[in-house]
């Protein structure tokens, strides 16, 4: 079990209370957003340990997220996990430049997703 | 003939006679009566030889008359003279001229036909050319345009002067073709392919370049050919099937990943309880159905497009169809007190339709007035009937959040989102344009929009009527 909180993001509801169960029945505490403005600030406001993001999101996407995470001191070191459909869409100098630490394309498997969330955690990648 | 070498013996004895006693007389050596006689004597002689000569001239007139009329008489008394042998080389000589004249004659008429066919295949080569769709443009040695058919006049705006070549600097300006053509001629490549793009209005053309090297006997580079065909369109298709693969895989993986996330968390057991089981499994069908409609939308956008379809028209009246659509809708506008306010019945609106596809235009276009509406907004649904034009207009009319004017024209096309208003609604970008392929595609009208961010947006289709249809039909 885990203390950790997790942020995750998606404009589809059904994925974010997908991840969202799962992180929670394994000890996260968990916050949600439905874009990457609204996660952006909740993300300064809570400091999570680490942040599961959709790609393809209104008013803010994942990148955009991510950009205005690492711009930040206060968020720049959170590590990163892209859920995307489009996982081929990102090329890897972005990925490497905006310290995405994992992407995982849909359709995932939440087991696969708590794996990599705490592979990472294990690891401390963000910075 | 020994007749005729007497009398030529005759006369010249008695010439040389008569000279030799004048010389003689001259000379003081014989009496004056003997000079007269001989002088008289060659007066006789010179009438004699004058007749002689004027005789054979007229005969040999004769003859010469006879040989141009092809029909050769001799006179007897020519037979077995030195004449008659004359005029046997003359024959010959002018059968022989004859043969040669008609050979020469046959030759030039050979040459004249070989002309003509040329000419008339180098009009026939032009003509080829001048009506290839494809750009052809060919320079010489001193890299001068030597031909250039009317797409490349149309291309590089230039007239093409067969007689006055220009140097292809003065009148092309595409720097990327003429060093193309350079290059080949410099590295003597039989055939080299590129793509070149051109702005052209301000807009970019591509051009699939093929060029190749004409050589002479020596294996000097004489000419380049360059044929330049334009793939601009076929881009624009590839770019299209990309972005739609992208846009389908997208729309199509959320629910699938919706649907494999929940059955995975149920065979996990991470659903703890009979309702939050019971939760997930909703969703999954949810999903599923989601997904079914989203393949549906797009196998029959795809089936319009093909014209593959199945389009069962009859005669209906188009209140009746906006009726019964009203009816569908009207509970999911309640949940948002949306008011809905359907038209006002027409005396005569029958209309030539598929009535499911009609009714599927105008579900699309009504929950689309209700997603992209804050609560308690209101849609007037009217109709309009057009007598000359034989048509009769539908427009929704909302008081919802209106489109930007730089999507106003794209909110039809296939998978558009207008971004901006992400986040009042989900969607595929595939009902617009559903209702765009029935609408124009099947039935042969049209589809409008007009809107104004912040006030609303009013959606409508015209139709012919079911009269007009049929009266064009017959």
């Amino acid at each position: 079990m885990s203390d950790k909180r997790a942020l995750v993001v998606d404009d589809e509801f059904h994925i974010v209370q997908v991840v969202s169960i799962k992180l929670k029945n394994n000890g996260f505490e968990v916050f949600t957003a439905d874009n990457g403005s609204n996660a952006y600030e909740l993300a300064c406001e809570m400091k999570p340990d680490i942040i599961v993001t959709d790609y393809q999101m209104p008013v803010m996407s994942g990148l955009q997220l991510i950009e205005k995470l690492r711009e930040n001191t206060d968020t720049v070191h959170i590590p990163v996990i892209m859920l995307t459909a489009r996982g081929f869409a990102i090329e890897d100098e972005v990925k490497e430049k905006l310290r995405v630490s994992a992407c995982l394309s849909k359709p995932f498997s939440p087991r696969e997703v708590l794996q990599v969330v705490e592979d990472v955690l294990k690891q401390g990648v963000g910075v | 003939m020994k007749k005729e070498l007497l009398i030529w013996k005759i006369l010249g004895a008695g010439y040389l006679t008569a000279a030799v006693i004048a010389l003689a007389g001259g000379l003081g050596l014989l009496p004056a009566g003997v000079i007269l006689a001989s002088i008289a004597g060659l007066f006789l002689c010179g009438v004699f030889f004058g007749y002689v000569v004027r005789r054979h001239l007229k005969k040999l007139k004769s003859i010469s008359l006879s040989l141009s009329s092809q029909a050769l008489i001799i006179p007897a008394d020519f037979r077995g003279t030195l004449l008659e042998e004359i005029t046997f080389s003359i024959r010959d000589f002018l059968s022989r001229s004859q043969d040669q004249l008609a050979r020469v004659q046959e030759e030039n008429q050979g040459l004249s036909l070989q002309l003509q066919l040329l000419r008339r295949r180098k009009s026939n080569v032009e003509e080829i050319i001048n009506s290839i769709y494809d750009a052809v443009v060919v320079t010489d040695e001193r890299e001068r345009i030597i031909l250039a058919n009317e797409a490349t006049e149309q291309l590089f705006g230039f007239m093409f002067e067969n007689d006055k070549p220009k140097i292809i600097t003065e009148v092309i300006q595409e720097r990327g073709l003429i060093d193309l053509m350079t290059k080949t001629r410099q590295s003597k490549t039989a055939h080299v392919r590129h793509e070149l793009t051109f702005q052209r209005q301000g807009q970019p053309v591509s051009f699939d370049t093929v060029l190749s090297c004409v050589e002479d006997d020596a294996g000097n580079v004489i000419q380049v050919v360059a044929v330049l065909h334009d793939i601009t369109r076929e881009k624009e298709i590839a770019q299209m099937k990309n972005d739609f693969v992208s846009h389908v895989s997208h729309e199509l993986k959320t629910p699938l990943a919706s649907i494999n996330a929940y059955a995975e968390m149920l065979v996990d057991g991470e659903a703890q309880d009979t309702e939050t089981i019971q939760q997930f499994c909703g969703i999954i069908q949810g999903q599923a159905q989601r997904l079914g409609r989203l393949i549906e939308d797009i196998l029959n956008i795809s089936r319009i497009e093909s014209g593959l379809i199945k389009v069962k028209k009859e005669t209906h009246s188009l209140a009746l169809v906006i009726r019964d659509a009203v009816e569908m809708i009207k509970s999911y506008a309640q949940e948002k007190n949306i008011q809905i306010e359907s038209p006002a019945s027409i005396l005569y609106d029958q209309v030539y339709v598929d009535r499911d596809m009609i009714s599927q235009v105008v579900i699309n276009l009504l929950s689309n007035a209700v997603k992209y509406m804050p609560a308690g907004g209101r849609i007037k649904v009217s109709s309009e009937l057009d007598e000359v034009e034989g048509q009769v207009k539908i427009t929704i009319t909302d008081t919802g959040v209106g489109i930007p004017p730089e999507d106003v024209e794209h909110v039809f096309d296939k998978f558009y989102r207008v971004q901006a208003n992400n986040q009042y609604a989900k969607g595929t970008g595939l009902g617009l344009n559903l209702v765009k392929q029935i609408v124009e595609t099947v039935h042969e009208g049209n589809v409008f929009v007009t809107s104004t961010v912040g006030k609303g947006s009013t959606f409508g289709f015209v139709l012919p009527l079911a009269a007009e249809r049929i009266a064009q039909s017959v």
